[in-house]
């Protein structure tokens, strides 16, 4: 049993050495991983999403590949052709500007 | 819900606690940063004590703002903003004193813990150096068990009562008596030289 003004002595000399601050610029510290933090949570936010929207992307451009596909059936496009829905190019269209803007371009014949 | 307007004015360090909380709430970093510089030392004193000065009591005590900025909107000031983050301290810090015994046990033998405390040299007026002999004590307090030390921070170092100590660490009032009575007597061993004369305490730290 320790007497009580030993007690209270030796209270008294452990509250005051109780240690009153971290190193200097804490606060900053602080509000520096504060910010740090933030950055990281929209970054992993932003992944999230995309980790949410790139399956439906893929799903979505498959339907339409195969639906492109399906349309294209009994004509002679090749299965890339068809599945991307690409128009049929032959050396005339090329050579036909009409063909390819849709306007009518007067030629001169010879 | 219409959020409440508040008041149209710089922070200051008169601003109360709680519009403190209310503007950091709302995304007022310069609130935030107001409360941490108030309890910056309530949280040193708590996180040094337990852990000692270094990188990793910096550390958690970043944490602890931290985590009481992500839980911002809970806090409902059931108790005052210093029990709150001080009791977030105190798990951080056992947790850390945790993760620290796994990986000294890893690597370092009991044996090699056991260190003598360098005692502070006494002048020969009687008197110890101020700086020294608040060094020599916090280096008793850490050598103290963890749970031991847990009730002589939170007793003595932020002055709190045995009630509130009880309610922090999550114990019984008892066990907070007695693990102070034990802690007591561990220092005392330590201490006594330094306290039994009056000479030996620096009225500049008292």
């Amino acid at each position: 049993m320790i007497d009580e003004p030993t007690e209270e002595s030796l209270a008294a000399t452990i509250r005051a050495a109780a240690p009153a601050a971290f190193d200097a610029g804490f606060s900053d510290r602080v509000m520096t991983r504060l910010n740090v933090q933030r950055e990281q949570a929209f970054t992993s936010a932003l992944n999230r999403q995309f980790r949410l929207v790139v399956p439906l992307a893929a799903a979505a451009a498959l339907i339409l590949a195969a639906f492109n596909w399906w349309g294209a059936r009994g004509t002679a496009a090749s299965p890339f052709d068809a599945a991307l829905n690409l128009p049929q190019v032959t050396l005339s269209s090329a050579y036909s500007v009409t063909s390819l803007y849709g306007v009518t371009v007067p030629t001169e014949t010879p | 819900m219409r959020g409440t307007k508040l008041p149209d004015h710089h922070v200051t360090d008169h601003t109360s606690d709680a519009e403190l909380i209310a503007r950091a709430r709302a995304g007022d970093d310069l609130a935030f940063g107001v409360l941490v510089k108030r309890y910056e030392g309530a949280i040193a004193a708590t996180v040094i004590g337990m852990l000692g000065r270094g990188d990793d009591a910096d550390d958690v005590g970043q944490e602890t703002f931290i985590r009481f900025h992500r839980s911002l909107h809970r806090f409902r000031g059931e108790s005052s903003l210093k029990t709150y983050l001080v009791h977030i301290a105190m798990n951080l810090s056992i947790n850390a004193l945790k993760r620290r015994r796994r990986s000294l046990l890893r690597f370092v033998s009991r044996d090699e813990h056991d260190v003598d405390l360098p005692e502070p040299r006494v002048g020969p007026d009687g008197e110890v150096d101020a700086h020294e002999l608040q060094q020599f004590v916090r280096a008793a307090v850490a050598q103290l068990g963890e749970k031991h030390r847990a009730v002589v921070v939170l007793r003595l170092f932020q002055d709190y009562s045995t009630k509130e100590t009880a309610q922090i660490l999550g114990v019984p009032d008892g066990t907070v008596l007695s693990r102070l009575s034990r802690a007591m007597k561990e220092l005392e061993a330590r201490l006594a030289p330094y306290v039994r004369h009056g000479s030996t305490l620096p009225e500049s730290i008292l």
